[in-house]
């Protein structure tokens, strides 16, 4: 059974098509979202800020990121200041590049060997920043290999429907929400719906005029998933 | 000089589909179309950075996504395509039943090959804006 933490640090990378740093921030994530801390970090996605994401924005507002960015334009810090809220940690791998004396790293569309070590620093950089971030001492940052990270939009967090004032609402994590209450033995009546409201919040945003029928939802939504689980 | 079409692919990182797309854009860009076509970032889209929407607004545009959610072909529109082309990545698996893409960073070989597949899509539709000459 997946765990849901009570917090994680949103990683935010460019991506950045055009260089090979771009690719290397797309590495880096994946690796600490992998194989370095799994169970601390999800990806926002950065076109989603401005596709429209809510879920991202919302993230972003009320938890910890980290912009990684390819080069000194930001464009994945500046897009979730812009978007959300000001990123907890900026990384940019240029200047951990120029700091490790990586001028060649290969192109956008493969790394060569010295772009494959500058994402490893990358990497391990990122994962001291979410350490900090989350208050938690230090680790080695060569961990076994975990399950595939998660991921914002939905790859990571499975999403299920709830039925909120007449519309059908995409809830990104719900069924993993709904069976940990389960296994908790909570019955679907407030207390319950107080405590699935809290957690479903960390993923979604709630707006602040709705939480009673977003509560509401939850409840019934609970109890069907209950019924269906026998 | 006609002005190159703008090829945008999402920048999915969760999941295959979305490196698929990243990998047929440069597939696209690099060895089917070079003459024809120009890798866009896409951050820099989101952006609103001038350069990057220069080489957008007003013209046809090819978006790459790996979902439905379609980053690419959303954003492409935000900066003033005149017209976006849509390739879905997980439209074309569909056409392409047997291949089980895995892998982010490194795509597996059915993720390579639905790569080529996806580009090989666009390079249609790339070759179709040019047949048309509407292109500016």
């Amino acid at each position: 059974m997946p765990d849901l933490p009570r917090k994680k640090v949103g990683l935010i990378a460019c991506s950045g098509e055009e260089r090979a740093e771009g690719t290397v921030t797309r590495r880096a994530v994946r690796q600490v979202l992998e194989k370095l801390r799994p169970d601390d970090t999800v990806t926002l996605c950065l076109p989603l800020f401005l596709a429209g994401g809510e879920g991202e924005r919302a993230f972003a507002r009320r938890y910890p990121t980290i912009a990684v960015d390819g080069c000194d334009e930001r464009c994945a810090a500046r897009a979730t200041e812009r978007y959300s809220a000001r990123p907890a940690a900026s990384i940019v791998v240029t200047e951990i590049a120029k700091e490790s004396g990586s001028p060649d790293i290969g192109t956008a569309r493969r790394l060569n060997g010295s772009g494959l070590r500058l994402a490893d620093t990358a990497a391990a950089r990122i994962a001291g920043e979410t350490d900090r971030l989350l208050q938690r001492p230090r680790r080695r940052i060569t961990e076994p290999a975990a399950a595939a990270g998660g991921c914002s939009c939905g790859s990571g967090l499975p999403q299920g429907t709830l039925r909120i004032s007449g519309s059908d609402v995409r809830v990104a994590g719900l069924p993993i929400i709904f069976a940990q209450a389960r296994e908790r033995g909570l019955e679907p009546n407030a207390g319950t719906a107080a405590v699935l409201l809290e957690t479903v919040g960390i993923y979604n945003e709630v707006p602040a005029d709705r939480k009673q029928a977003w509560t509401d939802a939850l409840i019934q939504g609970y109890a069907g998933f209950l019924e269906e689980k026998g | 000089m006609k002005r190159k079409i703008a090829v945008a692919p999402c920048s999915g990182i969760g999941k295959s589909l979305g490196a698929a797309a990243r990998e047929a854009a440069f597939i696209l860009a690099e060895d089917l179309r070079p003459d024809k076509t120009k890798m866009v970032a896409l951050s820099l889209l989101v952006m609103g950075d001038g350069p990057a929407k220069l080489e957008v607004a007003g013209g046809e545009a090819v978006a790459i996504d790996g979902c439905k959610l379609e980053c690419a072909a959303k954003v492409l529109a935000c900066s003033g395509a005149a017209k976006v082309h849509k390739i879905a990545v997980f439209d074309v698996l569909r056409r392409h039943r047997g291949l089980k893409p895995e892998g982010v960073c490194d795509l597996n070989e059915d993720g390579s090959k639905l790569a080529r597949a996806a580009a090989e899509e666009a390079a249609g539709i790339v070759d179709g804006i040019d047949g048309e000459d509407g292109h500016a």
